[in-house]
């Protein structure tokens, strides 16, 4: 694109497709909606033809595939997320404007990207700008819609009639063959429009054999439906070839098997071989009775010894002739790495004989393995290339993918769909207090084009980025770091995994909080070890990128209630905190009044609560201190100041009184605590995210317009209606403005907690009729 | 012997009609029908020859192009057939005044005896032309070309006019088939039919039922087509076919080719509707213009009679489990064989129309 741009050979819109495009849509139509969008609006660069599919079909590629957020009305494509099969995404985030902006929305995780883009000029030039940009849809339709200066939109073309798909890899190819033979091309079929120019004659069943009369087939032998046969292919007696692809001049042996298999010209197929599912290049020899199980590739020119019993998935190649010396081509870089990479696979090859048995001249790859994987991308992991592998049915790949385990449980009992729905719900409530997420666990209607959308990245990443900073936290701890350097650091991990700063913040207070040695029964042991923590790595709560003492407070006041056993240090802390001037008193007084503070909105009877409760009693009792210290303020921090230097204080400082009435309360119920403690636990298997787990946000420190909306439709088990709002309750502004519009005919639009309802009902109506 | 097409003139127009019948953007056999008499008329306006064999050539590999372009239209091969048929006409016309050849007796059996593959009459040698025109002439290669070629563009015209036509003259006998208060079925929208039914309406009260024809569904603008020309029109599901035969008075089907056995191709859902009037012995009438007669015998085991078309009409792509696991079929159209047909009603009387040497292209 880049080149195209620097080269200016493009000066008007254009159409661009990839090379290994299948297609019939009728691209004018497209066009013409284009250039129709363009005279009025000049920002509409690009219109991708998309084509709808249903989330599990054979031809829409499972290893890499987007999320479609679209204006139902304008065509918009709002939004768009790339999604990988492996590791499977549960949730997708939308951007809460897309939702407050637009009355209806349609989400859509159905349809099949036919990577057909009428372009304008602009298109190539923006990739000349935006030098990261790769891949079209993953950087650069993301990045587009994404960014906030471009403001350019894309559009999506859905094809209704038509036939799209690419070719990308060895599973496509088979789908896109099958299509292709069973007519989905039409007026592209074999007998009508082969490009080639061979003329094939189309019996029933979807059979074509070429018309020149020099195929031979064996009076015996059986043709199975949606097969291919090439002119002068010799099918010999008993023979059995389904669902495959056989080229020109191929010799099928007696008694051989061919099931969805892909055999190029030329290739002979020796008696009684098997072949199940795989693709052999041209001039292959398949010695007689040789097995080759599903997902083998063959090369080129390679012959397979008698009886040779291939693994599933094994890749074969012929060995080099000629073994080039090293002198020879040792200038070539690019020479060099492959050969290197050759020999290696050469110096696999003792168990290599038995595979392709005697007498070939095969080299056989060694499997890709799951472990070494380190530096590829998601997309080109190995689990994830399974998924675009022929063959390959991934089954024992855990694809906790929502879409997958709702349509599975489609055709399985009910019993199996209520567990898949328990499984949803999990990843739900998991990752409701993270970011922006909508997750809609819907199961798809089977008609509904509408299918479920759940997806998200936030989780994955921010567990990912928790992690990160605790460990980040703990070298620092550990090594003794300079305050500086650690706030470096923090900043860039929340850089890295773009984290609102509140959870850097969580994350910060709570190892400060969780690194206090506990001293029990010592109270002013206790008091002197957080006076060090406080003083040593207070400031760091300040550094990592913005001042915000409320907020401080605040989460220290979560955090401590959350943390059992560590909830009574929480006065301590804060009266650390008051005296490091890391929080004023201006400050606690507006935590104090502040409806978080007080434990709205987290769900009554929970310890968590509890725990808030308590803390916020001290506040309260520091508040007081406060108003009655107000004149002796000065006198105070004298005595606080006289009291780091000579520890134990002769007189309390103000805060400390408190602390240990708090300690005494803390001892006083400390099987309430424990039993908390025990439900904390409970609390923290079902939602891994607990320990910052954020509750709704007050009013007061209500997030910015800017903050995303937190919409959670959960569907509890087995679809019984009762939609819960895990979170996001006090944000019903959004909720009125989010409606996902199911477009079934005679769906009716419904605000999305009743959506997912609907078609629950539907399906569970269909499956007990 | 056969002249290469490239070496034709107007073979880009030839080209391009290939091209549209494989892309499928011609269907339906009028219209394959009318481009194919247009094309030919450019390739003989611009041919250079100077007897009559190369202009015959250069018709024939024009018309083999374009018949291995769509087989499955037959109306091609027809078209090409009755061109070179009229203009042997002409020809001999020209070179010898009065045409004496046997092969101008009109016959229905000779029709017939047409059709039976590999039994070509070798009937009396052609005479030569003798007068008038000179071929070969080696001063001026190009005047016998000059002389005949007026009258071959009137020869393709005639053609032309008779596909023009042929609406009219299918339908002039419409009243005398349908008499007032009769029950009509017919299914899908074949443009003879209407113009037949149409045709009748005006002399005659009656009514149509109309199946809906599924699944391109033509039968709704058949059913919307009559009733605008006030007929009393029902649109019924197929299924329903065979519960309402009992009440219908006259089957009459539109076709897509018929083939010299009498049988027909026509529109998927045409043989449930004769085989539902066979049961109940309602009679099957077939209106059909004359280039609908093509000199080929039953092909249902054969290539070129049955046409499968997108399975996207009958299983939406968006059903992608399905789609994995059903074999879809979707036959453009049905076979129906000649027991099942009473009455064929062509523009014109049975006629010979294509000359023996021409039935394979």
């Amino acid at each position: 694109m880049r080149d195209i741009y620097t080269h200016q050979i493009i000066t008007s819109d254009f159409v661009l497709v990839t090379g290994d495009l299948v297609s019939n849509v009728r691209i004018d139509e497209v066009v013409r909606v284009h250039k129709e969008r363009r005279r009025t609006n000049k920002d509409a660069i690009m219109t991708m033809v998309v084509k709808e599919s249903g989330a599990t079909h054979r031809t829409r590629s499972r290893g890499e595939s987007g999320v479609y957020v679209l204006d139902p009305n304008t065509h918009e494509c709002l939004h768009y997320e790339p999604v990988v099969g492996y590791p499977a995404k549960s949730h997708v985030t939308i951007p809460r404007e897309i939702l407050a902006e637009h009355p209806e929305v349609e989400i859509r995780y159905d349809l099949i990207d036919c990577s057909i883009d009428v372009c304008s000029v602009e298109v190539p030039s923006l990739f000349q700008d935006n030098f990261d940009y790769g891949d079209i849809r993953r950087d650069f339709v993301y990045g587009v819609l994404t960014s906030d200066l471009l403001m350019k939109n894309i559009h999506c073309y859905v094809a209704k009639d038509g036939y799209a798909a690419r070719v990308a890899d060895t599973r496509s190819y088979d789908a896109v063959s099958k299509d292709i033979l069973a007519r989905w091309t039409f007026p592209l079929v074999p007998d009508d429009n082969h490009p080639g120019g061979h003329l094939y004659e189309h019996l029933r069943g979807n059979k074509y054999i070429a018309k020149d009369n020099s195929v031979s087939l064996s009076r015996t032998c059986k043709i199975g439906n949606n097969t291919l046969i090439g002119s002068h292919t010799v099918i010999s007696a008993n023979a059995s070839v389904h669902a495959s692809v056989i080229g020109q001049r191929c010799t099928i042996g007696p008694g051989a098997v061919l099931r969805d298999a892909y055999i190029f010209d030329d290739t002979h197929v020796g008696a009684g071989a098997v072949v199940e599912g795989s693709i052999i290049g041209a001039r292959v020899t398949l010695g007689d009775g040789a097995r080759v199980p599903r997902g083998c590739l063959i090369a080129d020119g390679v012959a397979i010894g008698a009886n040779a019993k291939l693994r599933k998935f094994e890749r074969v190649s012929k060995k080099r002739e000629v073994r080039p010396s090293r002198e020879e081509d040792g200038s070539d870089g690019d020479d060099e790495e492959s050969d290197s990479e050759l020999e290696e696979v050469e110096a696999h090859q003792e168990d290599a004989a038995h595979i392709v048995g005697k007498d070939s001249n095969a080299l056989v790859w060694p499997p890709p393995s799951p472990d070494d994987e380190e530096e590829l991308d998601e997309r080109e992991s190995y689990h994830n290339q399974r998924l675009m592998r022929i063959g390959d049915t991934a089954s024992d790949l855990e694809l906790s993918d929502a879409g997958s385990t709702t349509s599975a449980s489609e055709t399985e009992t009910e019993s199996d769909f209520s567990s898949g729905m328990h499984s949803l719900s999990r990843i739900s409530s998991a990752t409701s207090a993270s970011g922006p997420s909508i997750s809609l666990s819907s199961p798809a209607d089977p008609s509904a084009q509408t299918s479920a959308i759940h997806t998200l990245s936030s989780a994955a990443a921010e567990t990912e980025f928790r992690s990160e900073v605790a460990q980040s936290l703990e070298r620092a701890f550990a090594e003794g770091h300079s305050v500086e350097n650690a706030a470096v650091e923090l900043k860039t991990l929340r850089m890295a995994s773009n984290v609102p700063l509140r959870r850097v913040r969580e994350a910060v207070v709570g190892a400060i909080v969780d690194r206090v040695p506990l001293v029990p029964g010592d109270a002013a042991a206790q008091r002197l070890e957080i006076a060090k923590m406080v003083k040593r790595w207070g400031p760091l709560i300040d550094k990592i990128g913005g001042v915000d003492p409320v907020e401080t407070v605040e989460v220290l006041q979560y955090h401590c209630a959350g943390a059992g056993p560590r909830q009574p240090l929480f006065a301590q802390v804060l009266a650390q905190l008051y005296q490091q001037d890391l929080v004023e008193e201006d400050d606690i007084r507006a935590w104090y009044a502040s409806a978080a503070a007080k434990g709205e909105g987290v769900k009554p009877g929970s310890p968590l609560l509890d725990g808030l409760k308590k803390c916020w009693v001290v506040g309260a009792k520091m508040i007081e201190q406060f108003d009655s210290d107000d004149e002796s303020e000065e006198e105070s921090e004298e005595e606080s100041e006289d009291e780091e230097k000579s520890n134990p204080a002769p007189t309390k400082p103000p805060a400390n009184k408190e602390e240990s009435e708090d300690e005494e309360e803390d001892s006083d119920d400390g099987s309430d605590d424990d039993s908390a403690d025990e439900s904390e636990d409970a609390l923290a298997t079902a939602k891994p995210t607990t320990t910052s787990f954020a509750p709704p946000r007050p009013a007061a420190s209500a997030s910015g317009p800017s903050k995303p909306a937190q919409v959670t439709v959960e569907d509890s088990d087995s679809g019984d209606e009762s939609d819960e709002f895990v979170s996001g309750e006090d944000e019903p502004p959004v909720q009125a403005t989010a409606k996902i519009i199911s477009p079934t005919p005679g769906g009716q639009p419904g605000p999305a907690q009743t959506a997912p309802a609907v078609s629950v009902k539907a399906k569970e109506d269909g499956e007990s009729d | 012997m056969a002249p290469e097409l490239t070496t034709i003139p107007g073979h880009r127009a030839v080209e391009t009609l290939v091209a549209k019948l494989r892309r499928r953007q011609i269907v339906g056999s009028r219209q394959a029908a009318l481009e194919t008499v247009l094309v030919l008329r450019q390739v003989v306006s611009k041919a250079r020859f100077s007897n009559i064999q190369q202009l015959i050539a250069i018709i024939r590999e024009a018309g083999r192009r374009l018949v291995e372009a769509q087989p499955k239209e037959h109306t091609v091969g027809n078209t090409v057939r009755r061109v070179l048929y009229n203009i042997r006409e002409e020809y001999n016309t020209a070179t010898q005044g009065a045409a004496t050849s046997s092969r101008n007796v009109y016959s229905i059996s000779k029709f017939v005896l047409q059709g039976q593959p590999r039994k070509h009459t070798t009937g009396a040698p052609k005479s030569e032309a003798t007068a008038t025109l000179t071929e070969d002439d080696p001063d001026d290669p190009d005047s016998f070309a000059r002389g005949l070629k007026p009258v071959l563009m009137e020869a393709i015209q005639d053609v032309l006019d008779e596909l023009e036509t042929v609406y009219d003259n299918v339908s002039k006998t419409a009243k005398d088939h349908i008499h007032s208060d009769e029950i009509i079925l017919t299914i899908g929208h074949s443009k003879t039919v209407e113009a037949f039914l149409k045709s009748a309406g005006h002399s005659r009260n009656y009514t149509v039922i109309v199946a809906e024809t599924a699944p391109s569904y033509s039968g709704h603008d058949m059913a919307s087509a009559l009733s605008a020309s006030g007929i009393s029109t029902f649109l019924v599901p197929d299924s329903s076919i065979y519960a309402i035969m009992s009440r219908v008075n006259k089957v009459i089907l539109g076709a897509h080719a018929i083939l010299a056995n009498g049988g027909l191709v026509a529109i998927t859902g045409s043989l449930l509707a004769a085989t539902a009037a066979r049961a109940h012995s309602t009679p099957v009438v077939v209106c059909a213009g004359q280039f609908k007669l093509t000199p080929s015998w039953n092909l249902y085991h054969g290539y070129g009679a049955l046409d499968f078309a997108d399975p996207s009409s009958v299983l939406g792509f968006e059903e992608g489990k399905l789609v994995e696991r059903v074999d879809v079929v979707n036959p453009y159209y049905d076979y129906v064989g000649p027991e099942l047909v009473d009455v064929f009603i062509t523009n014109e009387l049975i006629k010979e129309t294509y000359d023996d040497d021409d039935h394979e292209l």
